[in-house]
């Protein structure tokens, strides 16, 4: 166990060490610790302690709420050194000596700590301009990577046009090649203002010039619903129009964006009967995804929200959240970070259910954005972030069609570009790591580079 | 595992055959039990391989055979965002 350990000075110091703009240590006599069980660690320096005098309080010294002086005064100054004890039986007798020493003040331990991670309910880091900085958007427009000409596919709950023009974004909605479920009554781009809205938001961050393809999936209904869900044989409606429409129109490429998926395994086949979705490449929807990519579209997936720090509480896989479409080879798997580039507490981990490495890439999350859910709530989850992802792919896509370069190429340059972080390579964390669209931009075949 | 009222089956189909009807009359159910606005949707033309939508009850006494797959589950599909917590 580590352990912080204060030692009275061996002689009290000439003057106050308040004034020293770094605090000369106090003498003290490491060599007593020496006798002891305590493992020092030489590579901590001692640090200087003052004592805290509380006038007037009643009870403990240290008590929080009461004024105090912390004096630096030469009785009043000691030292704090580090080490560790034994674990298990030993603990308490290695304490106890140390205790013994007339020169011990106090043993106190010396946790672990780590960063608490941005979680669902933390209010917004950073807003969309920050991840527009963070993306390079400026260069990025400048050069001609804006997402003209290119389809964007939403898959969700469907896009309010209304509401984004509000915040001085003109979304270009593609009705006659959008997707309402039977029985909804809104349009496209006509939708309640909800989380397809936020989606379409992000995806303008790097394409503000892309043309929508409002599918609203998530709407459809079926009896005693309460609320906003689909059913996946709607998304494998959404995605035969899809690939109808690519193979009617090969010069104008497709991005699809899906920031939805399965929350618990109850609502499928168990993994191993052979009409499970979320472990079956061979379900319909699964071979759709493989047959879509083929076409040429660039095809997302949010990677979901059951990270292990704070899963949404929806969540009920005990493992290998990441599953279905969401982990299919032929997609990009999105992770989510924040503007520290921090992965989200809440962000799924791999290994992934059809393919094991998943996540591929992470992109930004919990930002302030379109606060479709009220003013000050950060667009979130992996929802949010695979939105950002789309928007950057839409954005190359402008100058760097799948003729030039077909969508598994193109995830391949995403990975190989990718900013890691910690050790290079993949980890289940943040995939190859932060989505880095300079980098990406610099690797492509043919096409302009940045200012 | 909750309730799906309707399934998601496949068939292998010659693509000028491809109609609810020819789908229909090779599962063997009646007309009620498959989902004509869902229609049939090919899902690896490579393969000539097509889904359709049925009732459940009426899947579990589809006879499998080389040219049909299924049932694959059709379930619940929801947004992910924004992450909602253990308690709600």
């Amino acid at each position: 166990m580590r352990v912080l350990v204060q030692l009275r000075p061996t002689e009290l110091p000439r003057a106050s060490l308040a004034a020293h703009a770094e605090f000369a240590e106090p003498p003290i006599d490491l060599g007593v610790l020496t006798e002891t069980s305590l493992v020092l660690d030489h590579d901590f320096p001692p640090v200087v302690l003052p004592t805290v005098h509380a006038p007037g309080a009643v009870g403990m010294a240290l008590a929080l709420g009461a004024p105090a002086d912390f004096s630096f005064e030469p009785p009043d100054v000691s030292s704090v050194v580090r080490g560790s004890i034994p674990d298990g039986d030993g603990q308490q007798a290695a304490v106890g000596e140390l205790l013994a020493r007339p020169e011990v003040m106090g043993v106190f331990s010396d946790p672990v700590i780590a960063t608490t991670l941005t979680c669902g309910g933390d209010p917004p880091l950073g807003d969309a301009a920050d991840v527009a900085a963070r993306l390079d958007c400026a260069r990025l427009h400048e050069a001609g990577y804006t997402g003209a000409d290119v389809r964007v596919a939403v898959v969700d709950t469907g896009i309010n046009d209304r509401y984004l023009q509000k915040l001085q974004r003109t979304a270009t909605i593609d009705v006659p090649n959008s997707f309402t479920p039977a029985g909804v009554p809104t349009a496209p781009g006509a939708h309640q203002v909800a989380h397809g809205t936020m989606c379409a938001y992000d995806v303008g961050i790097a394409a503000p010039a892309a043309t929508f393809l409002d599918h609203a999936v998530l709407l459809s209904r079926t009896p005693g619903q309460v609320q906003i869900q689909g059913l996946l044989s709607d998304a494998v409606r959404s995605f035969s129009q899809l690939r109808a429409l690519l193979l009617a129109d090969r010069d104008t490429p497709l991005v699809v964006s899906n920031s939805w998926g399965v929350f618990d395994p109850a609502w499928d086949f168990p993994p191993g009967h052979p009409g499970n979705y979320t472990d079956n490449p061979s379900h319909p929807f699964n071979l759709i995804v493989a047959t879509l990519e083929d076409a040429g579209a660039d095809i997302l997936f949010a990677a979901g929200n059951c990270g292990l720090e704070c899963p949404d509480g929806r969540c009920r896989f005990t493992n290998r959240p990441i599953c279905g479409a969401n982990s299919h080879p032929a997609v990009l798997s999105i992770a989510g970070i924040d503007t520290n580039d921090e992965r989200v507490g809440y962000s799924s981990q791999g290994p992934g259910r059809l393919s094991a490495e998943k996540p591929d890439v992470c992109s930004y999350t919990h930002f302030k954005g379109s606060e479709v859910f009220g003013r000050g709530e950060p667009d979130s989850g992996t929802s949010a972030a695979c939105p950002v992802a789309a928007g950057v792919v839409a954005a190359i896509r402008t100058q760097c069609p799948p003729s030039a370069l077909p969508p598994a190429q193109l995830r391949t340059l995403i990975a190989k570009t990718a900013t890691a972080f910690g050790a290079p390579g993949f980890d289940f964390d943040y995939g190859w790591g932060a989505l880095s669209p300079p980098a990406l931009v610099a690797g492509l075949p043919g096409s302009p580079q940045l200012p | 595992m909750a309730g799906m009222s309707k399934v998601m089956m496949t068939l292998k189909l010659d693509p000028k055959d491809a109609s609810v009807d020819r789908a229909r009359d090779l599962l063997g159910i009646d007309d009620s039990a498959i989902d004509r606005d869902f229609g049939v949707i090919a899902v690896s033309p490579d393969d000539n391989l097509y889904t359709v939508l049925v009732e459940e009850t009426a899947a579990e006494d589809i006879q499998n055979d080389q040219a049909i797959g299924g049932p694959f589950s059709n379930p619940r599909i929801e947004p992910f965002g924004p992450p909602k917590g253990s308690d709600g």
